[in-house]
């Protein structure tokens, strides 16, 4: 190794290195442009100038602050995000200069409208109708009015030329963070699904970070196996292969993981928006029209906000091809309606096409159900274990 | 050799000592959950060791199942009480379909074919729907919860309760009870709700031969409400609360030199 640091140790200090590095940008005068979802396109702040930060919430602590403003059967993202907002504690949302929201779903939504009543906010509205051309042509004019916004705001034309550099930059962040996803596609992984969330970052297009994707990337591909991997244990029967589907594992919300893989298994692939779902598609820098493929990508993001969302089920049907699970665990954040309804569908989905067991939680940021949900956790581990006798090669490729 | 299952559940504490070679069982030992788990369990081990005439040093394998299966320094291994329910109920119907467990703190529905367990449901946030309900109605009502079951059967009429949280369907007895509601309507109603919130668990039909099992399944009158509710004859398991503790000695018994 070129340093005795892992790049696992230098993520461990993610939001620290994200702290410096907007520290560094401020004063460079860029601003800091706040996101709450993966619906933003990035491409389009980062051609304004700006430095894209994720506010999504994932602790636990500020969701009591939330509560005297929000109901408390709401999704704990939306409150956690909201009681930042409200006890002025996560300092990535104090230096916003804008936020730029979308109409992903109805709490958030009206959360949005509390918290610009004191922040400046640009929502942008979601359609949602999946495969409609009309809907797409409305989404290309919302994104190309943030690009006007962003423009006025920030007294700069933004160029195709800017798009352009800036789909390339994000492409990179992409594919690298598909590299390293892919090893866990290996018959015995040599890291784990927790460990592979670490390689994220609040902020996009930090090049010390792309250049710890690589290095990690290089190390993985010499053969070196992360502390506590599938590779490094070598353990007899390895480990359940764990497909994660649903809502996020924002940053401080990993509790879910955590319980899966402490109960003997690895999660090879996460079928959210904190894993493989918003990286999968590139944008054609070269595309005629660079907004358009902007809107176009992102437009495609298999999100339960979408009617009808089939592109979901396929992703889950191309990962489970790809990563190989002997069964699928579907999260969803307590009140979050749209996963909540929708995963009848994926159970249906996954029993019957993929004829792998399938388990739902439900659950929030509190650990208060921990115990309870280890029981359904293993108890879907002992089942998967004691009926080995079904490849789950019977998935079709 | 003897196989010995420990179900260290959220009310109560069941031990099942099990010959390897017979599979026939050798004692039980059942009582109240304690604070000082690990103690309770060597205490209810020596109980069962003494009612069966045998040694400590004839166990030749422990498993561990029940909320508390993970406190257990006694047990070698622990499993879920959902496959240990599976294998206790299957053992005796070997081609069960599905099993209905209703316990103190939760309630499952555990669905089964030719390989066993393919999928189970539980409610373990709600207490409405388990066995904490009826203990705190028979409480109210100053009776049993046998009692409370044989005042439910006399009923004709069950009172509907509509509360879906069990502290609230609290207030909901006291005003039902206020407004002239006889208690054995009451106690059928209440029997009522607890078997449709089972039922509501289900996410598929459930088909014959189907068991019901758990400390609940104790209750007179409960399986025939449960089963009217679900629109499927049950059996009733043996003993229903030991179900869980006589399957972790099953799988205890595996493997353990026969004679």
């Amino acid at each position: 190794m070129a340093s005795d640091e892992s790049p696992l140790d230098y993520f461990g200090r993610m939001v620290d290195n994200c702290y410096d590095y907007t520290e560094a940008a401020r004063a460079e005068g860029r601003p800091v442009v706040g996101i709450m979802c993966e619906y933003t396109p990035r491409e389009v702040l980062f051609a304004a100038g700006a430095v894209p930060v994720c506010l999504c919430g994932g602790a636990n602590e500020t969701i009591p602050a939330a509560e005297q403003h929000l109901p408390v059967n709401l999704c704990p993202l939306i409150k956690s995000t909201f009681g930042f907002h409200v006890q002025r504690s996560n300092p990535f949302l104090e230096w916003a200069d804008l936020i730029v929201a979308e109409t992903t779903c109805d709490g958030k939504k009206k959360m949005f409208e509390l918290m610009s009543a004191s922040r400046d906010m640009y929502v942008l509205e979601l359609p949602q109708k999946a495969d409609q051309p009309d809907a797409l042509a409305y989404w290309t004019q919302e994104v190309f009015k943030l690009k006007s916004t962003l423009e006025k705001r920030y007294h700069k034309q933004i160029t195709d030329g800017d798009l352009r550099a800036a789909i390339k930059l994000v492409n990179r962040e992409r594919s690298l963070k598909r590299r390293l996803a892919n090893f866990m596609a290996q018959e015995i992984p040599p890291l784990t699904g927790r460990q592979l969330l670490e390689f994220k970052s609040l902020i996009s297009g930090i090049e010390a970070d792309y250049r710890q994707y690589e290095r990690a990337i290089r190390l993985f591909e010499s053969g070196w196996a992360a502390p506590g991997s599938p590779l490094a244990q070598k353990k007899d029967p390895p480990p359940i292969r764990v497909l994660l589907s649903g809502v996020p594992n924002v940053h401080g919300a990993e509790r879910i993981l955590e319980l899966i893989e402490s109960a003997g298994a690895i999660i090879v692939a996460q079928e959210n928006c904190t894993g493989l779902k918003p990286i999968l598609e590139d944008i054609d820098p070269d595309a005629p029209d660079p907004i358009r493929a902007i809107a176009e990508k992102y437009y495609h993001l298999p999100c339960s906000v979408m009617t009808i969302n089939a592109r979901r089920l396929e992703t889950i049907r191309e990962l489970a091809a790809r990563f190989r699970p002997q069964c699928v665990i579907e999260l969803v954040w307590h009140a979050c309606l749209t996963y909540d309804v929708e995963s009848g569908q994926v159970r249906r989905f996954v029993e019957e096409e993929l004829g792998l067991p399938y388990l739902k939680i439900d659950t929030d940021y509190s650990t208060s159900d921990s115990a309870r949900l280890s029981v359904r956790i293993e108890a879907l581990f002992e089942t998967v274990r004691s009926r080995q006798g079904r490849p789950p090669s019977r998935i079709s490729a | 050799m003897i196989g010995c299952g420990i179900d260290a559940g959220s009310r109560a504490m069941k031990i099942v000592l099990m010959d390897a070679a017979s599979r026939s069982i050798v004692a039980t030992a059942y009582a109240d959950q304690r604070p000082d788990q690990d103690r309770l369990a060597e205490e209810l081990l020596e109980e069962a060791l003494k009612s069966g005439g045998a040694k400590d040093r004839d166990i030749g394998r422990t498993v561990g199942t029940g909320y508390g299966r993970q406190l257990l320094s006694r047990a070698d291994t622990s499993l879920t009480e959902i496959t240990c329910l599976a294998r206790g109920v299957r053992n005796q119907v070997p081609d069960v379909q599905a099993i209905l467990d209703i316990g103190g703190q939760d309630s499952k529905v555990i669905f089964l074919d030719v390989k066993g367990v393919r999928d189970f449901m539980m409610n373990d946030r709600c207490a409405a729907g388990t066995g904490q309900f009826l203990e705190m109605t028979a409480d109210r009502l100053g009776l049993s919860l046998s009692e409370l079951g044989r005042s439910a059967l006399r009923s004709r009429q069950p009172a509907a309760i509509n509360s879906t949280c069990a502290v609230f369907a609290e207030t909901e007895i006291v005003s039902l009870l206020a407004s002239g509601i006889t208690p054995d309507d009451l106690a059928a109603g209440v029997l009522r709700s607890v078997a449709q919130r089972t039922a509501s668990l289900a996410v598929r039909r459930i088909s014959a031969p189907a068991v019901f099992s758990g400390g609940v399944a104790r209750i007179p009158g409960m399986g025939e409400i449960l089963s009217l509710a679900l629109g499927q004859d049950l059996i009733i398991a043996p003993e229903p609360h030991f179900t869980a503790a006589r399957g972790a000695a099953h799988i205890a018994c595996d493997g353990l030199d026969e004679p």
